[in-house]
């Protein structure tokens, strides 16, 4: 899940990877970057939310460099939503891109599955989330302080992965802001 | 005969013995027999004018335009060979489409300049292609850094950011004359008429062909939209130039009569 | 685009395309009236049965004269505002004066539909095409299919089927702007009712002579008086014996 403050976003999720019930991975990072401070979270295939990732970062990495300057969340995003709109039939994706840039500051945007692309005040995403929309829309306040999302993003991961059975393992938090990119991890007892 | 480089001006793909490239140098001849360019880059926006010659009178004066808009926030203006300026404009309009669909926002000026230039520079280096016989200036708003900017791009792909720029016929005294501007305090309602003046000096009525005024720009007034300058702001500010053309004239006259009188005042804004 | 069918003929893999949406938008309402064109969808954007996005604007602005709203695949009816979008800046770019009317819009986006449907690869919309030109307003929709027809009401999902009985019933060509837009808020209360995809944030828009504009979203008013029908005062023991 992602949730954007002022001056920046705050980034978490699960570090489960399952294959059926077999957690393949019990300490994976799906917290991924793109850009110096434009990051992914990825949900649904490892294999498809990797390949989309990969490419994304490297279509970013070449357009940062043409403009000379960092490049938008925004624009992030809309490179994530052309392959996952264009090869709806083909892949099983969905990404929340957030991040900051010098001219809108922190944003958070959605990709579900069908290759929608939704600006949002916060998102979540993955099997878990299906759990804990309450939970988020009942917390959830705008122009919380940023003490305040790291908070809201903790408790909201850790409600998921505690009813659902994909999600488990650690917490893993990113904050970006313009300072830098900050990680972090809570392991949940 | 060596040195004069004669035989190495069949095809871009070989330098001269000085390392000239001559088909480019003829490319960059044929901007420079166009009809004068302008563009400034002011205060609170860019104006581009152009000096469009009309090869026939039964010509209908708004045919052949030589700015062309690209998308919202960005134009350009055409000197040289008008027919491989549209090639330019189509290519420049394409570049704006396909960024917009790929990073889902508008173009930087900086970054469409610089692909107009890749491409122009493309055609001087094949020896199965003609260079461009067009420079175009380009006009645009950058919407993240909120600024404005002016390009020229050259048959050779160079690429440059102006503050003020001239091309063609009268390139000379329009850039001297937009030396004397203030361009930081210059506003595009001033510049319309700077340039119309300009344009007007630079064109010899007895050995030129007629000519049409077109102007087009960006500022703070249209929302940084590009735009065609409206008609009437067109006709008056030629109307200013030629009152003010006639009163230069004038003073000229009493200068020659009177030696003692002072130098005429110059409209410019311009810090002495 | 051109030579895609081709290409995934030529691979081993069966051809695969769009076979069911997945964020989807619900009923878009249109009506014509004395001053223009009405249109009003709710701003729901659904994932399956979960009210995903609740502020999707599902009508947008082509040009001067034109509204069109999308319901069903949203990812598609970005994809088409953006064909819209490319399509005005063309239009623009030709600094001519010269704007597609609504009529031109409707039958552009009616052979789209029908070109992606003819390749098996539909572009998964219900599209209401509204707008005013030259003192002619104009009332359209187009399907998945390339199905296009023109009315004085449209809508589109559920709409078709629980707002249109109500639109037919109550309209006039002459309907003023209130009675228009009281009418449209009701069939949208109605579907916020009755349609599980339905919501009670909701935007107007209208086509006139004066242009386009499109409403803010806003929350409509909704009455649950009959709720006290269910069980009697004196408490559920009392009641009619309803649920």
């Amino acid at each position: 899940m992602a949730v954007a403050y002022s001056g920046g976003v705050i980034m978490g999720a699960d570090s489960r990877v399952s294959t059926g019930t077999y957690v393949a991975n019990r300490v994976s990072d799906k917290v991924t970057a793109i850009h110096d401070k434009i990051y992914l979270c990825r949900s649904g295939s490892a294999a498809d939310t990797q390949a989309v990732s990969d490419y994304v970062r490297h279509y970013l990495g070449a357009h940062a460099i043409e403009c000379g300057r960092p490049p938008l969340v925004k624009t992030a995003a809309n490179l994530c939503k052309r392959i996952c709109y264009a090869n709806k039939d083909r892949l099983l994706a969905s990404v929340i891109v957030a991040g900051v840039d010098p001219y809108e500051g922190g944003s958070v945007y959605v990709i579900p599955l069908g290759g929608t692309c939704a600006k949002v005040p916060f998102a979540i995403g993955g099997s878990g989330s299906t759990y804990i929309y309450g939970h988020v829309d009942h917390v959830y306040r705008p122009d919380m302080t940023k003490a305040e999302c790291v908070d809201f993003v903790k408790t909201a991961v850790e409600r998921a992965m505690a009813r659902d059975g994909s999600s488990g393992g650690i917490i893993r938090l990113v904050d970006i802001s313009a300072e830098g990119v900050q990680r972090d991890f809570v392991v949940v007892n | 005969m060596a040195s004069t480089g004669a035989g190495y001006d069949l095809s871009p793909t070989t330098f001269s013995n000085d390392g000239r490239i001559f088909q480019v140098e003829y490319a960059t001849k044929a901007v420079e027999n166009s009809g004068t360019t302008i563009g400034i880059r002011c205060s609170d926006g860019v104006v581009l004018g152009v000096e469009k010659l009309l090869t026939s009178k039964m010509l209908l004066k708004s045919s052949n335009r030589r700015v062309a808009t690209l998308d919202a926030h960005c134009g350009l203006v055409l000197c040289g060979l008008a027919a491989d300026g549209r090639q330019i404009v189509g290519r420049a309009r394409d570049e704006c489409s396909n960024y917009d669909e790929v990073y889902g926002d508008k173009i930087p000026p900086r970054v469409l300049a610089a692909r107009l230039a890749d491409y122009v520079h493309y055609f001087t280096i094949h020896g199965a292609l003609r260079p461009f016989g067009t420079a175009s200036m380009i006009a645009g708003y950058d919407p993240c850094t909120k600024t404005h900017e002016l390009y020229a791009v050259e048959p050779s792909g160079v690429c440059l950011r102006y503050f003020g720029c001239a091309l063609g016929k009268g390139r000379q005294s329009a850039k001297s004359e937009i030396e004397k501007l203030d361009l930081s305090t210059l506003t595009c309602k001033d510049a319309l008429r700077e340039i119309a003046k300009m344009i007007h000096t630079v064109h010899d009525e007895s050995k030129d062909k007629p000519f049409a005024l077109e102007m087009a720009w960006l500022t703070k007034d249209t929302g940084f939209e590009f735009a065609l300058v409206p008609d009437d702001l067109v006709q008056e500010a030629e109307a200013w130039a030629k009152a003010k053309l006639e009163e230069d004239d004038d003073d000229d006259d009493d200068d020659d009569d009177a030696e003692m009188t002072p130098a005429p005042p110059t409209d410019a804004a311009s810090p002495s | 685009m051109a030579g895609g069918v081709a290409e995934k003929m030529e691979s081993s893999s069966p051809m695969r395309h769009t076979t069911r949406p997945i964020v989807t938008g619900t009923s878009v309402l249109g009506l014509k009236y004395k001053d223009g064109v009405m249109l009003a969808a709710d701003t729901l954007a659904s994932y399956g049965s979960l009210a995903m996005f609740q502020d999707m604007r599902r009508i947008s602005k082509t040009g001067s004269y034109t509204l069109v709203g999308g319901s069903g695949e949203m990812s598609d009816y970005a994809a088409i505002t953006h064909m819209l979008e490319d399509l005005d800046r063309e239009n623009k770019n030709a600094n001519d004066g010269f704007e597609f009317s609504p009529k031109e819009i409707f039958y552009y986006l009616r052979a789209v539909m029908y070109q992606r449907r003819n390749k098996f690869d539909p572009l998964w919309n219900s599209l209401v095409v509204g707008g005013f030109k030259d003192g002619q307003p104009f009332l359209g929709c187009v399907d998945l299919r390339g199905t296009a027809f023109e009315d004085d009401v449209v809508a589109t999902g559920f709409g078709a089927h629980l707002a249109l009985p109500v639109m037919r019933n109550k309209w006039r060509p002459d309907l003023e702007e209130g009675e228009a837009r009281a009418l449209l808020e009701d069939c949208l209360r109605v579907l916020y009712y009755r349609d599980c995809r339905a919501l009670d944030k909701v935007q107007l828009s209208k086509a006139t002579s004066e242009g386009t504009r499109i409403s803010e979203p806003y929350k409509l008013e909704t009455d649950w008086a009959s709720a006290s029908f269910v069980a009697g005062p004196g408490g559920d023991l009392d009641g009619d014996g309803g649920w």
